[in-house]
């Protein structure tokens, strides 16, 4: 069994509304909450889950920009909600990010060279020799020609600019890195280069990675474990096999039968469990989703698998499953 | 093989774009180059400086301020004054030329004050947000209600030792709100965006962000606001010394000159007392808010070739 | 939509309040108290140091700060240390004079920069709108007093068609002579400063008119088969004019401090002429009183523009 690197316990992250006279605050946007992961040491963890969903929000409170209403994140034994265990542990030397969009998260008036070195400068002491050398490795790692270093992001491609991200991300050999959808900007062959980069990278330096994406189909290739968000909660997680073989959330099933098929002989079928799985949602609203339209607490499935559903309509679920094998 | 067409239409696009930041001071000149009457403002800004900076240097205060009661009004061309004398006998094309150059000088001076303030607490209210922002915003909405020019000519004429440091101070206790409005604007905008939070993941701290992410991308901004601000400075220092409000009267200043005109005799019958001081405010203020201008708009595309 | 005018009222009295501090604290700053407007040949010193204990003028601060917002409240404004009358009522005349300026700039202002604006807009980057551009150009860069000394050499001095000084003329006689006379001295004033309150007016409503022709809404309606006359004016016009509607008590606030220069090039007996002889002549009481009335007033004006924006935009209102 493999030891965890970070553990993630009921983070709740809530906007307050204001509204009326006095401007007070009369409810929350519940954008995070109650989610707890456990991502293992050089493992991919893939967070799943629709635009909206909170995914993004919880990698953002993971890596420390975004402030937390409760919960803790745990890493080497120490709450790092705050800013203050942050900088003891040297926390963002070992956790990094890769953004979606690799234009706005390189800043436009600082040359290749500086970009890649700013988390080297500011986690280690190295000479300006040292540094542009680590950084030559850096692009080198990524494929990037060397004549780079002197170039602004404008001057590079979608694809090129996503594997300076990653090169930066890199920098300081992280343990874990939070990518943030990080192929969804580019086109599905440059996607595939991006990520055989980062898989490249993950055996080569023992990296773990939380892959956020809204597409199981890129997610399977990843990733050993996943959870589904949905609503600021989790509606499943468990192993690929578990969630990719025996979904229970109706939540998941949509998304599974959302990923296209090539499959020219078994078109119509295709379409008649797409069909099923949307009149099953359609239907059993409450039956998954409580009254005020959330998700269910998690309930343990089996060994890794846990599925957010109530006790009672689990056992029905199950006994559901077994009779289809 | 994807790897290579990416490269070749990298460098096709860097042929394309006349791109790196650096550069943009190139965008600009270009930009005031292809426009003749930019270029003609740039210009008459040149001309006016050498006149007012150039010829002070050859002049002494003292002596351009002293008073000579037999010189006085002297008419254009007179006994060698070629815009002619004012009251106490003093030259008016030397007037001219100190004048000019303080009032320059003042509206520089208020601009630095007004920029720098403005652009640190921008910033911070900007970059913090929530309520340190609503705090700043809350004093700066005040501020711009107040009365302005009748509460700086009370400080004018009730601070004790005053001389022209303390008018750039009094211009500027409400000059600094608007540039700090403007600059806020645009940092809360950038505040959110990924390549802050990166530098946030890189561990560096906000004061470096602010100063060295943020900052290199609202230079454009700053420039721009740098130029119309020493306009509308130099306006504001010329209108209180027009009514006796502003520099004190043994600095000459261009606003001096033109309050010649409040009294209808000179109106009438000594145009060369405020006429010639009239028509370099003129100039500088068209020229500079046109320079002003072609700055932004050179900005606006530069931004849409980005 | 009253809870957002209720809600902005609120906000207003600690800006009130902040104000009357600023205020006092001037006041303070200056020389003289008051009874300096009382003092004459035959004032006995010590009667005078009695008078002045008694009003409190030894008090410590927060006791004499109280003690001049009741009088505030009371309208007592204080005596005029050179004039030797009630504040109040020499502001009084001169606020007249005043109000009838700001309301005719306010008029022609208006009457001029709207036609401008819809020229300026409809006819976008055509010589119309450009020779606008060029006005609102030379009318922004150019310090307003500039243009006062120009128009009284111009119209009042080498043409001789306006007079250059004063509010009405001696000569004036009956009811409608005075009107008529007032009216003639108020002209080129207003139409001076008017020049200089149009600019933001126009480009406001051009640049509306500018970005509404090409909204989904306007398309929408165009391809209905509106006629093009009507989708102007009953979209796009309709819409453009909503910031300048706000405007109006900006405006007024601006024409208030603003009327200082203009009264002072003009010799015209308001306000604004009141308050640079008042400092002239080191009238401190007086100076107080207005520098307190021209802030109560521009708070007032940006309170009007606030309600106004209030009502004719909807998306402004607290639900």
């Amino acid at each position: 069994m493999a030891k965890e690197i970070i553990q993630v316990k009921n983070l709740k992250v809530h906007y307050p509304i204001r509204s009326g006279f006095w401007n007070r605050v009369t409810d929350y946007v519940r954008a995070v909450d109650d989610v707890s992961i456990t991502i293992n040491e050089g493992e991919t963890y893939g967070l799943i889950g629709e635009s909206g969903s909170g995914k993004s929000t919880t990698g953002k409170a993971i890596v420390g920009v975004e402030p937390i209403t409760s919960g803790q994140i745990i890493y080497q034994g120490v709450n790092i909600t705050t800013a203050k265990n942050r900088r003891k542990l040297n926390y963002n030397k070992d956790v990094q990010m890769i953004f979606q969009d690799s234009m706005s998260s390189l800043n436009p008036r600082k040359r290749i060279e500086d970009i890649i070195a700013e988390p080297i400068r500011n986690f280690e002491n190295l000479t300006t020799d040292q540094e542009r050398e680590r950084v030559q490795e850096l692009l080198d790692i990524v494929g990037m020609p060397s004549d780079s270093l002197y170039k602004y992001p404008h001057e590079f491609s979608g694809g090129q600019r996503q594997r300076i991200g990653v090169a930066r991300a890199v920098a300081t050999n992280p343990r874990l890195i939070v990518a943030d959808e990080p192929t969804s900007a580019l086109d599905l062959s440059v996607q595939a280069q991006v990520l055989n980069f980062m898989k490249h990278i993950q055996q080569q330096y023992d990296i773990a990675y939380l892959f956020i994406s809204h597409d199981l189909g890129v997610v399977k290739h990843m990733s050993e474990n996943l959870a589904i968000m949905h609503r600021g909660r989790l509606v499943e997680i468990g192993s690929r096999d578990d969630i990719y073989n025996h979904p229970m959330h109706i939540y998941t099933k949509r998304l599974l039968s959302a990923i296209p098929l090539v499959d020219v002989e078994h078109r119509e079928e295709n379409k008649k469990h797409r069909q099923e799985v949307e009149q099953e949602f359609q239907n059993d609203q409450s039956k998954w989703y409580d009254d005020k339209g959330r998700v269910y607490p998690l309930q343990q499935v089996s060994g890794k698998h846990w599925v957010a559903l109530p006790k009672d309509e689990l056992k029905q679920e199950e006994i559901k499953e077994k009779g289809r094998d | 093989m994807s790897e290579k067409k990416e490269n070749t239409s990298a460098k096709e696009a860097k042929k394309k774009k006349i791109s790196s930041p650096t550069s943009s001071f190139k965008v600009v000149v270009r930009e005031i180059v292809k426009d003749k009457v930019a270029l003609t403002a740039f210009i008459v800004i040149v001309l006016v400086l050498l006149f007012t900076f150039g010829g002070s240097l050859f002049l002494n205060a003292e002596k351009v301020t002293e008073t000579n009661i037999i010189d006085a009004y002297y008419g254009w061309g007179m006994n060698g004054h070629i815009f002619g004398t004012d009251d106490g006998g003093r030259d008016i094309l030397n007037l001219l030329m100190m004048g000019g150059r303080n009032s320059i000088l003042i509206g520089l001076g208020v601009t630095a004050v007004c920029e720098i303030v403005g652009l640190l607490v921008g910033l911070v209210s900007g970059y913090y947000g929530g309520n340190v922002d609503a705090v700043i915003m809350r004093i700066v909405d005040f501020i711009q209600v107040l009365p302005a020019m009748p509460i700086e000519i009370v400080l004018v004429s009730v601070i004790p030792n005053y001389n022209p440091l303390s008018l750039v101070g009094i211009i500027s206790l409400f000059g600094w709100t608007g540039t700090s409005r403007y600059f806020r604007a645009f940092v809360l905008s950038q505040r959110g965006r990924d390549y802050v939070l990166a530098s946030k993941t890189s561990g560096s701290s906000d004061f470096k962000i602010m100063f060295r992410e943020v900052l290199p991308n609202i230079t454009s901004m700053i420039i721009i606001d740098v130029v119309l601000q020493i306009a509308s400075n130099i306006g504001i220092e010329t209108t209180l010394s027009f009514i006796g409000y502003g520099l004190p009267s043994t600095v000459p200043s261009l606003g001096t000159l033109i309050g010649f005109a409040n009294d209808p005799v000179n109106v009438v019958s000594r145009p060369w007392l405020w006429l010639p001081a009239t028509v370099m405010l003129l100039a500088i203020s068209l020229s500079v808010n046109y320079v002003g201008r072609a700055f932004q708009r050179a900005a606006d595309a530069r931004q849409r070739e980005n | 939509m009253w809870k957002t005018v209720l809600r902005r009222i609120l906000i207003m009295i600690p800006q009130l309040i902040i104000l009357s501090i600023l205020v006092f604290f001037l006041a303070k700053m200056m020389p003289g108290d008051p009874f300096s407007g009382l003092i004459g040949p035959n004032t006995d010193p010590k009667q005078l140091e009695a008078l002045k204990r008694q009003a409190g003028l030894y008090d410590p601060v927060p006791v004499q700060y109280a003690h001049w917002l009741k009088n505030l409240f009371k309208g007592d404004l204080g005596i005029s240390y050179i004039q030797h009358v009630p504040v109040t009522s020499l502001i009084a005349d001169r606020a007249v004079n005043t109000f009838w300026l700001a309301l005719i700039t306010t008029i022609i202002t208006y009457c001029v920069a709207i036609p401008l604006g819809v020229t300026a807009g409809r006819h976008q980057d055509e010589w119309q709108d450009q020779a606008v551009q060029i006005f609102n150009y030379i009318t922004f860069a150019v310090p307003p007093f500039v243009f006062y000394i120009l128009g009284i050499w111009l119209f009042g001095f080498t043409l001789g068609w306006f007079p250059i000084s004063g509010s009405v003329s001696p000569n004036a006689s009956g009811f409608f002579g005075t009107i008529g006379s007032q009216i003639y001295h108020i002209i080129l004033p207003a139409c001076l400063v008017a020049l200089i309150s149009t600019t933001s007016i126009v480009q406001y409503l051009r640049t509306g008119i500018v970005d509404n022709k090409v909204e989904d809404y306007v398309r929408t309606a165009h391809s209905k088969g509106v006629p093009d006359n009507v989708v102007f004016s009953k979209h796009i016009l309709r819409n453009s004019l909503l910031p300048i509607a706000s405007s109006f008590g900006s405006v007024i606030a601006g024409l208030l401090s603003g009327s200082m220069i203009v009264e002072s090039v003009f010799s015209y007996p308001g306000m604004g002429k009141l308050f640079l002889d008042s400092i002239g002549q080191r009238d401190y009481s007086t100076l107080t009183a207005l520098i307190l009335i021209f802030g109560v007033l521009t708070l007032l004006g940006n309170l009007l523009s606030d309600i106004i924006m209030s009502i004719v935009d909807p998306r402004i209102r607290i639900k």
